[in-house]
């Protein structure tokens, strides 16, 4: 590479050589580290600009930019709803346990304790005599 | 250039909907757009929403995306830079005026010890905003955004050529204005 040559990378690219082509990096490198004045001179040039450059300070990216990023991302069915699912079931589950609370104990309460009356007439004692009675009848006939 | 993109997976999980993807794809790209539209348009506020929509084109894109083709991050580079054309154009085409750009340069940092590295900034903002568009979009994504000269040609439609002659212009001029700065003296050329 000839110093020209560096000296015109140098102008387009800056100081780094790992900003420049790939293909002059060796040749640069090989020429700088033959001590040329010409390339130093332009590195150094090159190097001053960069530093000013770098000098461009930007601000960090508020919170509130990232958080409406996100959330603009589309999202899975269940993630959607997740917010309001949870909660859904937690009112499912509530509703399931009342009622089968109440069925429990529906069903624990002992049989003989129910009146007779409640009972259909098909259990009454009477009424089977009266229904015996009657095929006896027929039989005889 | 033929490498792995390092993108591709990342865009899959997004794509599958996975929440942790999308926060690292924020984390991963979000800067270097927020840097991108900052520096071209010369305006916080459109660089963010240059940065919001490039975001939803990345969410539409995610499940679609064919590697092999373009890198994401030149693809992404490209979106971004469209959406700055945009405004750009909106805008007429009109430089920041004079009272823009000393707005930039005299907005007064506060008085500490870093006073003088948020001078340097300011001045730099303000040089960067006087460049010619082309100029200061070849600096951007050659220097600022690291991009190759290919790539960065590619961008902007033009030869690598090309690309080379508007970056030593801005230098030229950056180093031209920067060097009329008190306190910013260049180092003299020596001679060979």
């Amino acid at each position: 590479m000839t110093p020209e040559r560096f000296a015109y990378l140098a102008d387009v690219y800056g100081a780094d050589l790992q900003r420049w082509p790939d293909t002059e990096q060796r040749a640069a490198q090989a020429l700088l580290d033959s001590g040329n004045l010409h390339a130093r001179d332009a590195l150094q040039q090159a190097r001053w600009l960069d530093h000013q450059l770098d000098s461009h300070q930007l601000a960090l990216a508020d919170p509130a930019l990232v958080r409406q990023i996100r959330q603009s991302a589309p999202r899975s069915f269940w993630s959607r709803y997740a917010s309001w699912l949870s909660p859904a079931g937690l009112v499912g589950v509530g509703i399931a346990g009342i009622v089968t609370g109440m069925l429990v104990a529906s069903m624990s309460v002992p049989l003989p304790m129910l009146s007779s009356e409640v009972l259909p007439s098909v259990f009454d004692q009477g009424d089977a005599e009266v229904v015996f009675t009657v095929n006896a009848e027929e039989t005889e006939q | 250039m033929k490498d792995t993109d390092p993108d591709v997976e990342l865009l899959a999980r997004i794509g599958n909907n996975e929440p942790a993807a999308v926060n690292e794809m924020v984390t991963r790209k979000l800067p270097r757009l927020l840097a991108l539209a900052s520096r071209i348009l010369g305006d916080a506020d459109e660089a963010k929403d240059v940065a919001q929509e490039s975001f939803l084109r990345i969410w539409r894109q995610a499940a679609n995306w064919r590697s092999g083709e373009a890198r994401f991050d030149t693809w992404l580079h490209r979106v971004a830079l469209n959406l700055c054309h945009d405004r750009l154009r909106r805008r007429k085409e009109r430089p920041l005026s004079d009272e823009d750009t000393a707005e930039l340069a005299d907005s007064a940092p506060p008085p500490d010890e870093q006073l003088e590295t948020l001078d340097r900034s300011a001045r730099m903002a303000a040089a960067l905003a006087a460049l010619p568009e082309r100029q200061r979009e070849a600096i951007v994504l050659q220097y600022y955004q690291e991009l190759s000269n290919i790539d960065a040609a590619a961008l902007m439609n033009i030869s690598v050529e090309a690309l080379e002659s508007l970056l030593s212009r801005a230098r030229r001029q950056l180093r031209s204005q920067l060097a009329d700065t008190p306190g910013l003296a260049r180092p003299g050329r020596g001679k060979s």
